[in-house]
């Protein structure tokens, strides 16, 4: 049961993460922007999927920006469009091949210690994507994109941005509406969200297949396909001020359930509750070959955690016929928990006739106000509620730092260092061991990229701090709980070299 | 207190994006066609060029990867957009960004394009912050090089840098733009017969010299 608990409390903490991982990988450069403009990769892009102040609007812009007259255009009366279309769908196709090399073996999935699985993996493919992306109409577009995965070797939808875009005669105002499911996914900077950088889908199998081996994060980062689906309004003045307002509900997928009950909750291990708003603000400064940002982002989410739960009535039920009851994985409605996010984040591009230059990161702040029923101090243990405490604090902390730099000549050589520090307040029931949340991590990135769509890197992820990466080990894993019998397991374990091919067409 | 903060955050949202709808309804009236065939030259300039040649269609491009063009010479800008339309023009950067770009203008629209912008304010020079590096341009802008043999520019775009007709304004240009294009004319992946020649022997110091000294002209005649 306490491994329920762990599960459950694990499952909190990385459910989106998880979904976006396994899942929702953001797609790079999309060729059919391309053909859609006229233009090559480099007008929107430094080295994709990081844009250039270029590609910032483009998007901003709902992705209409084209050059293609309309094959087919009808208008009314007042000769707005009532049909435009071009003689090309933007049809994309995008694949993500890896080799990765594991520092340590990890252990037997199936037969724990002392048995050990191999120490690399060859994902082909690692993700496979069809999208359409590009113009819908002459102020709406798209990008709608469907990903094989390679990990849980399944298709589902991936991520989606639908946009409506106007903007002023002279370009003052950019505005529009956005509908995604994907928060972070319709920004336009590099700094925070579903395109930081670096953005390479790697995979660790010290966490269960979750990139970035035992490592939390932020909530910000978590709400994506299959999780939540959004509305939002932007307003971007004078090719500098950048606001947005969103709110995200759950968005149910897959399942037998087409709502947020016992069920889905089960299945995606938790759900926001009713409304989640998010907003953004940013400043961008272009001058000469240089761009720098700067921006703030707000969330507010109530989360509905999957925890085991039984109602009053059922445990009334199961008491009339002698049984004992089970709490089980369902949906319990006095359960919220409350997270408050808060995140800063910068950017900083050179991007000369040879050079580029990137410098980039967040720090977010997380505020997590636990259910009084799933804390322990106020956990009752009666009927109608949780089947056992999930946190120790009432309130958790959670701070994520992350800096990138990053260099490249010609946008055919180069690479990045990254480094990812997350603290938060110790809460053992929540995260196990000794109840840090803390992480520590670095990415080193070797590029080469002999077509503009075509990318090969080289990566080594260092790992100093894992979630539990006390001893003893703790793989949040329900086979390997304090792993006593898999012993002397450091964080330097999950090091991983990843050979990487990332290309589109 | 908090489902009160939550209510005001999303009607804050909602509210927000009544205002922006608002504000749409009124624009309607000046909302784009999406064909750029349609578009006076304004419009299209506006819609497209300014992404990359400035804001607001000022002709003044932030990044030295793309040139100013307020103020040029209409003759070389629309001679120049005919050219790249059937890519005759093939630098890299052309290629990137211009062939799509001037693939579906209509000679009328490149016809307007090159009036608009050549009657926008042009940007002149400023004093050189390398008085040394200037004058050693100036020599070679104004006399060209003997051996090897470098033209002076100055015989076709004139004392002051303003060109004339087909021969392109240097005078307020970006350095960094006029330097890769000097760059390109040498190693022919700009190709023009006249430039070619004219900068072969050219190096790269005398590039940044050149670059240097243009940087100072104010493209207008002084009396």
């Amino acid at each position: 049961m306490r491994l329920l608990r762990w599960a459950a409390a694990a499952a909190i903490w990385v459910v989106g993460a998880s979904a976006l991982m396994l899942v929702a990988q953001p797609a790079s450069a999309i060729p059919p922007f391309a053909r859609q403009t006229g233009m090559a990769c480099e007008a929107c892009h430094t080295l994709p999927p990081e844009l250039t102040p270029f590609g910032r609007r483009f998007k901003l812009n709902g992705y209409t920006l084209t050059t293609r007259p309309p094959l087919v255009n009808d208008i009314n009366d007042n000769k707005d469009n009532t049909l435009w279309l071009t003689d090309l769908p933007g049809i994309a196709v995008l694949a993500q091949l890896n080799y990765s090399h594991y520092n340590r073996a990890p252990p037997d999935t199936g037969n724990p210690y002392p048995a050990h699985a191999q120490s690399d993996t060859y994902q082909f493919p690692d993700q496979f994507s069809l999208a359409y992306a590009g113009a819908v109409s002459d102020h709406v577009g798209a990008w709608m994109q469907l990903t094989y995965n390679g990990q849980s070797g399944t298709v589902g939808v991936d991520n989606i941005d639908i946009r409506y875009s106007d903007h002023t005669f002279d370009n003052q105002w950019v505005w529009g509406i956005t509908a995604n499911n994907y928060l972070t996914f319709q920004d336009v900077w590099n700094g925070i969200g579903s395109y930081t950088i670096p953005n390479f889908n790697t995979v660790s199998l010290y966490n269960n297949g979750v990139a970035g081996a035992g490592t939390t994060g932020p909530i910000l980062n978590a709400l994506g396909p299959g999780v939540v689906g959004g509305i939002g309004a932007y307003v971007f003045f004078n090719d500098s001020l950048y606001f947005e307002v969103s709110e995200y509900h759950s968005a149910v997928a897959g399942g037998a359930s087409p709502v947020v009950d016992s069920v889905s909750l089960a299945a995606n291990g938790g759900a926001v509750d009713r409304f989640a708003p998010y907003a953004r603000i940013a400043y961008e400064r272009d001058w000469g070959y240089q761009s720098a940002e700067i921006g703030a982002s707000a969330l507010y989410v109530n989360w509905i955690p999957s925890v085991g739960y039984i109602s009053k009535e059922q445990a009334a039920a199961a008491a009339l016929a002698g049984n004992s009851y089970t709490p089980t994985q369902t949906y319990n409605p006095g359960a919220i928990d409350k997270y408050t996010d808060l995140s800063v984040d910068w950017q900083y591009q050179y991007n000369g006739q040879h050079n580029i230059f990137g410098f980039m990161g967040h720090i977010t702040h997380e505020r997590q106000q636990n259910s009084p029923q799933l804390v322990a101090a106020t956990f009752n243990g009666a009927p109608g509620v949780s089947e056992g405490p999930i946190y120790t604090n009432p309130t958790d902390t959670l701070t994520q730092f992350l800096v990138t730099g990053e260099y490249f000549r010609d946008r055919h050589y180069g690479g990045l260092v990254s480094f990812t520090r997350t603290t938060g307040t110790y809460d053992p029931l929540l995260n196990g061991g000794n109840g840090s949340p803390a992480n520590q991590y670095e990415t080193f990135e070797l590029d080469y990229v002999p077509w503009l769509n075509v990318r090969f890197l080289l990566q080594y992820d260092v790992y100093q701090v894992v979630a539990n990466n006390q001893s003893p080990f703790n793989l949040s894993n329900s086979l390997f709980p304090n792993s006593p019998g898999f012993p002397n397991v450091r964080a330097g374990n999950n090091n991983t070299w990843v050979l990487g091919l990332w290309m589109d067409y | 207190m908090k489902k009160l903060t939550t209510y005001s955050l999303i009607a804050a949202a909602v509210g927000l994006a009544c205002t922006v709808v608002g504000s749409a309804a009124r624009t309607a009236e000046i909302s784009l066609p999406p064909d750029p065939s349609q578009l006076p030259a304004r419009q299209l300039a506006s819609y497209v060029c300014s992404k990359c040649h400035g804001p607001n269609a000022n002709g003044i491009s932030i990044s030295p990867l793309f040139p100013i063009l307020a103020g040029q010479n209409p003759v070389y800008i629309s001679d120049t957009l005919k050219l790249l339309r059937q890519r005759g023009r093939a630098d890299p950067h052309a290629r990137a960004f211009m062939w799509g770009v001037s693939s579906k203008l209509s000679d009328e629209e490149i016809e307007g394009l090159a009036e608009y912008f050549s009657k926008l304010p042009a940007v002149g020079g400023h004093p050189s912050k390398n008085p040394a590096l200037a004058a050693k341009g100036k020599e070679i802008y104004e006399n060209g090089v003997e051996e090897p043999k470098v033209v002076k520019c100055a015989q076709c775009h004139g004392e002051v840098g303003a060109g004339t007709n087909n021969v392109p304004r240097l005078a307020g240009q970006h350095p960094g733009y006029l330097a890769l294009q000097l760059h390109y004319y040498h190693t022919k992946l700009r190709e023009n017969k006249l430039m070619n020649r004219n900068v072969a022997n050219i190096t790269d110091d005398q590039i940044d010299a050149v670059v240097e000294y243009i940087s100072t002209l104010s493209g207008v005649e002084t009396p």
